[in-house]
């Protein structure tokens, strides 16, 4: 392991072994600049990231270091100053609310890091809501498979209200898995969570990706929560400065303080 | 407090559309207000104008003597001989002797007649005289064969002096020529009321009233009063003639039309105040609506040490400044609103004198006291809860306004139901004569009731919303979207009621005028299906009488059997004026069934016949046989007798005197319509060729088939109804705004879901749908409450006509029906405004926002 300079060039962000087939998602180059003048903010510097499918990525910064924005402009949820972001083949950088929209309920799944749920809704109602937004019929068998996976069967029926944070977080989890999504996009999934329901929520994320080829990309500032990821890339001042493979919580954590540092 | 102060203007300033909107709302009430008054007191004004322009140089009338009131045009006339007396009386410098006539009418050079209901054109007699208004403008004084027409009438009509015109009188038509122009007073404006002049025996020879005028002016010698020469010529005065100085003349139109002119200023009130009780709902629910958004600063000042009291004073400032804004504001739109008001009369072809405009002092009052009032009583309420936040309750995320105390409210709402209840009934069955106050309770009644019902509905409205909400579900393409609207709808029961309340409350009154007209037609109809055995009428088409030669001469038709006239006057009986009906008695049982209960008056009637509609039979006390004295304006007091008494008081009202009767006591002898019953297997349409002579003739009556009599008699309640609605039409426009206030809230509120259904799949078309079907559930709950409502208040209103007007209920489920649709569709028009702002919300900004 070299210094922190050592690693801070371009290249070494693609993974070794990984041709642009194997991502399932690119970003080119992406900016995102607030503001104006003396208040601009510069969120995302020139970042040059992949996503490689069915891994669990980790993305880590301390707060203001743009970790957050990375997620949401790939995920189509914010819009870029400068750049392209691919979602496989797709670009997604010129599409209209309509497509961008349309590419969110299809292709990619959302789990946040509270507020997940819609309240009017059973818990069942929720998970299936991007297919019912649709107008599709879920794959029931799939769906079931989901459900009793993530222990939800005696919940389904239930309102978020009537249901903890860990399950709640479940709930979203299982929403975000139904739909079958290229990605499933996770901010902070944890964050609002006590150590041990979170740490079931990572077991299932990983267990997703381990056992469905699922790609799931997440934001955190747990190094914890980071360990269960296939890459942690860590963010400072909007620019990727280091990544790392195969982590383990002392190895994020070292990272952490280099950069910190 | 100063900090409090600045506060609220910042907020004001922060949030200007949502205080737009409900600014927007009080001000249309206030507008509402200010017109009425606004119209009233300028249309009082300019017909004071014209009456002192009319009386100018009359220094005192003379006419007949009676204590009846008519207006302007009554059926009693005297002796022209009269003003024979009068010219040797000292002090007099000019007698003018004047008729005039609502049964002469010129016709235009397509051989239409000049007038119409809304604008009448009067024939008078003229001679050019300085006494009296009238100025020359062009051409000269008519003579005989000649005629003189005012120059609004004339430009209007197209007529040039020198073209030759068919006047028709008594006898059916005769050419006039046009020589003159002519108009009243200096400035020529008495609005579209047209006046032909002509030479004074001329007029009197064209609706046979020879030898008779209605009033001889006199204008005095300078220096000599009005009242000593009254008086003067008084003394000289035949019994039954009268001498009227200009002041009591002057003032005695005054009050009349006054009395019209407050009626008219009240109904227009009557409107607005349903207009201004609507927006206090609107605004009470803004208010909470603005002041739930701030929970969170709210509590942070109250962190900070601001009391409770500087809360609420803060809140009240708020409501201060709008209702400030909208009075001012409320003032320019009352006044712009009475100009589109006036502008809508003249197109309608209401004759009136051009209205002043008229903003005095009490207006102005009225206009604060109305917008700053209704502001700041539907902001007590929210105040109170705002000022009860407590510091770190509002910091806690889901903070919602707690419901106020539930038996409190109860009780309040039993007991406004009761007082409402209690109210209706007075103010619809009460006898008191005051007709200002059993309007005024049945007003507050009416109020009272709808804020009852408004009070109760939150106990039925989420089941109500969920069952209306339920075709949602099953909408194509949408059905998430569907069920969450009707989800959101169901589940705030307080929100969905008070929402709804300001459509309720309009369409219920929409529900009650369709009711009550409906009824109304339906009981015409059928009272003239079972009750008129004749098969054509005749009637003026301005509605006033003409001569009885026209009867005459339809009686002379073979196709004819008889004809019936009736005529419609005024006598004193029993203490009071009433409308009396005169016809022949003797025909009775062939044109028409009244219902006879007792007696036999077709039984050789004569002068002294009277005959009773029972209620008023039991109301004097007396029975067949018995006498009742009778007071007649030309006839002086007439010892009548009860000659039989009647049920069915359709067409002939309470009071029935023979035809001969209305001869001998009444000097006007023209008929208000004539009912024709045709020959035995002539058809109508041999009938209406037989007629078409004579109609042609005398192109201003109507010569209708009993169907097609109906049908215009229908055809004017529906106008009515109409213009009804287009009034009660602004209650709903702001019953409306505040569905768009609420929805409007109703998307704040619910941000970070709307956010978070974005972020997974909902597109901006579905969020549309999904605040506008909500509101779309809310409407319909509105409406269907309200025509309930209305229903049952149409029923009341119908009971308390008297019965010879209706006389059964027909409630128009059609119609009420498209109402509760157009409703319906108005709620999800009016939350479009809030669906596009949810659909453009930032996804983010959303999803953050706590």
């Amino acid at each position: 392991m070299g210094t922190l300079e050592d690693r801070s060039t371009r290249d070494s962000i693609f993974p070794t072994t990984g041709n642009s087939a194997a991502m399932a998602a690119t970003a080119t180059g992406i900016t995102k600049r607030y503001g104006e003048g003396n208040t601009e903010v510069l969120a995302l510097d020139h970042i040059d990231v992949g996503f490689i499918a069915s891994k669990l990525t980790a993305i880590m910064g301390p707060s203001g270091s743009g970790k957050s924005t990375l997620l949401h402009c790939v995920a189509g949820l914010d819009e870029l100053t400068e750049g392209e972001v691919r979602i496989g083949q797709t670009s997604i950088s010129g599409l209209s609310d309509q497509a961008l929209t349309l590419l969110r309920r299809e292709r990619l799944g959302f789990i946040f890091q509270s507020f997940n749920l819609v309240p009017t809704l059973t818990a069942e109602e929720n998970i299936l809501l991007p297919l019912l937004l649709g107008g599709e019929k879920p794959d029931r068998e799939w769906e079931q498979r989901v459900i009793s996976s993530l222990g939800l069967d005696d919940r389904l029926h239930h309102h978020p209200d009537e249901l903890s944070g860990g399950q709640q977080q479940r709930v979203a989890v299982a929403r975000a898995l139904v739909s079958k999504p290229e990605i499933i996009f996770a901010d902070e999934p944890t964050g609002n969570l006590d150590s041990s329901a979170g740490a079931e929520v990572l077991g299932f994320l990983r267990r997703a990706v381990d056992d469905f080829d699922q790609t799931v990309v997440m934001v955190t500032h747990d190094p914890a929560a980071a360990s269960y990821a296939d890459t942690v890339i860590f963010l400072r001042d909007g620019r990727l400065v280091d990544t790392l493979e195969n982590p383990t919580t002392e190895l994020v954590l070292d990272r952490i303080r280099a950069l910190e540092g | 407090m100063r900090a409090m102060v600045l506060l609220s203007l910042r907020n004001i300033r922060k949030n200007k559309i949502r205080f737009g909107l409900t600014t927007f709302a009080v001000l249309l009430g206030v507008s509402f207000v200010v017109a009425s008054f606004v119209l009233s007191d300028g249309l009082r004004s300019s017909l004071n104008t014209m009456i002192g322009t009319g009386f100018e140089n009359v220094d005192v009338q003379v006419r007949a003597e009676s204590d009846l009131d008519e207006i302007a045009f009554t059926d009693r006339q005297i002796d022209e001989s009269v003003a024979d007396i009068l010219v040797d009386i000292d002090g007099v410098a000019a007698v003018n002797p004047n008729t005039d006539s609502m049964s002469v009418t010129p016709l235009n050079g397509n051989g239409e007649p000049l007038g119409s209901m809304m604008s009448p054109v009067v024939a008078v007699s003229w001679d050019g005289s300085e006494i009296g208004a009238l100025r020359l403008v062009d051409g000269r004084v008519p003579g005989p064969g000649e005629f003189v027409l005012d120059q609004a009438t004339a430009e209007r009509e197209n007529m040039v002096i020198g073209q030759s015109y068919d006047v028709v009188g008594s006898r059916g038509p005769e050419p006039f020529e046009l020589v003159g122009i002519n108009r009243f007073g200096e400035e020529g404006t008495l609005g579209d009321f047209g006046m032909a002049s002509f030479q004074l025996a001329e007029l009197q020879r064209l609706d046979e009233s020879e030898g008779l005028v209605r009033y001889i002016d006199v204008a005095g010698e300078p220096g000599v009063g009005a009242e000593v020469l009254a008086s003067r010529i008084d003394a000289a005065l035949p019994s039954g003639v009268e001498a009227v100085a200009q002041e009591a003349l002057v003032s005695e139109l005054e009050d009349e039309l006054s009395g019209i002119i407050s009626i008219f200023g009240n109904v227009l009130l009557a409107f607005a105040l349903v207009a201004v009780f609507v927006s206090t709902f609107i605004i009470g629910n803004t208010f909470n609506i603005l002041l739930g958004q701030r929970v969170r600063q709210l509590s942070l000042l109250r962190a900070l040490g601001a009391s409770s009291r500087q809360i609420r004073f803060g809140a009240l400032f708020e409501a201060l400044v709008i209702g400030l804004v909208a009075s001012i504001v409320g003032l320019a739109g009352g006044v712009g609103l009475a100009l589109g008001l006036r502008w809508i009369m003249d197109l309608m072809g209401l004759s009136l004198p051009t209205i002043d405009i008229i903003i005095n002092a009490r207006t102005i009052i009225l206009a604060l006291v109305v917008g700053i009032g209704v502001t700041l009583v539907a902001s007590l309420s929210p105040a109170r809860r705002a000022a009860s936040i407590s510091p770190m309750a509002g910091m806690r995320a889901g903070f919602r306004f707690g419901s106020g105390e539930g038996t409190k409210r109860t009780i309040i709402a039993i007991v406004l139901a009761v007082i409402g209840a209690a109210g209706i009934a007075y103010g619809l069955f009460g006898g008191s004569d005051n007709t200002a106050l059993l309007f005024s309770v049945l007003g507050l009644g009416a109020v009272c009731a709808f804020v009852a019902v408004s009070m109760f509905s939150p106990l039925f409205s989420s089941p109500s919303a969920s069952f209306l909400g339920l075709p949602l579900e099953h909408l194509p393409g949408n059905k998430i979207t569907g069920h969450m609207a009707r989800k959101n709808a169901a589940k705030n029961n307080k929100r969905t009621a008070s929402t709804a309340a300001g459509l309720m409350i309009g369409l219920a009154l929409i529900a009650m005028a369709s009711v009550v007209a409906t009824s109304l037609k339906s009981s015409f109809r059928a009272e003239m299906e079972s009750t008129v055995v004749s098969d054509y009428f005749v009637t003026a088409s301005n509605q006033s009488s003409f001569s009885g030669r026209v009867g005459e001469q339809v009686a002379a038709l073979p196709e004819v059997e008889s004809v019936y006239s009736v005529r419609y006057g005024n006598a004193r009986i029993g203490g009071e004026q009433h409308g009396v009906t005169a016809a022949e008695i003797e025909l009775l049982d062939e044109l028409l069934d009244v219902g006879l209960v007792s007696g036999d008056p077709t039984a050789s009637p004569d002068a002294t016949d009277l005959l009773l509609q029972s209620d008023v039979a039991e109301e004097l006390g007396v029975a067949v046989g018995d006498t009742v004295p009778v007071d007649f304006a030309a006839g002086g007091t007439v010892t009548m007798t009860v000659s039989g008494i009647y049920e069915n008081s359709f067409l002939v009202g309470d009071y029935m005197i023979d035809l001969s009767a209305w001869e001998s006591y009444f000097t006007d002898q023209n008929d208000a319509t004539l009912s024709i019953k045709l020959a035995d297997g002539v058809t109508l349409e041999e009938a209406g060729e037989a007629l078409q002579p004579l109609a042609a003739a005398f192109p201003q009556l109507e010569f209708e088939t009993n169907a097609e009599f109906q049908e215009r008699v229908e055809g004017q309640l529906d106008t009515l109804l109409i213009i009804i609605n287009v009034f009660l039409g602004l209650a709903i426009v702001i019953a409306l705004l505040g569905i768009t206030n609420t929805m409007a809230l109703s998307v704040l509120e619910r941000t970070r879901e709307i956010g978070l259904m974005r972020a997974i799949g909902m597109t901006r078309r579905q969020t549309r749908s999904l605040v506008r079907l909500e509101a779309g559930v809310v409407s319909v709950f509105g409406a269907l409450l309200g025509v309930a409502v209305g229903i049952i208040f149409g029923w009341f209103a119908v009971l308390a006509i008297p019965g010879e007007m209706i006389d059964r209920l027909t409630i128009p489920y059609l119609s009420l029906a498209i109402y509760v649709v157009i409703a319906a569709v108005a709620g999800l028009v009016a939350a479009s405004f809030p669906a596009r702002r949810a659909s453009r919300l930032n996804i983010l900004d959303s999803i953050n926002e706590m």
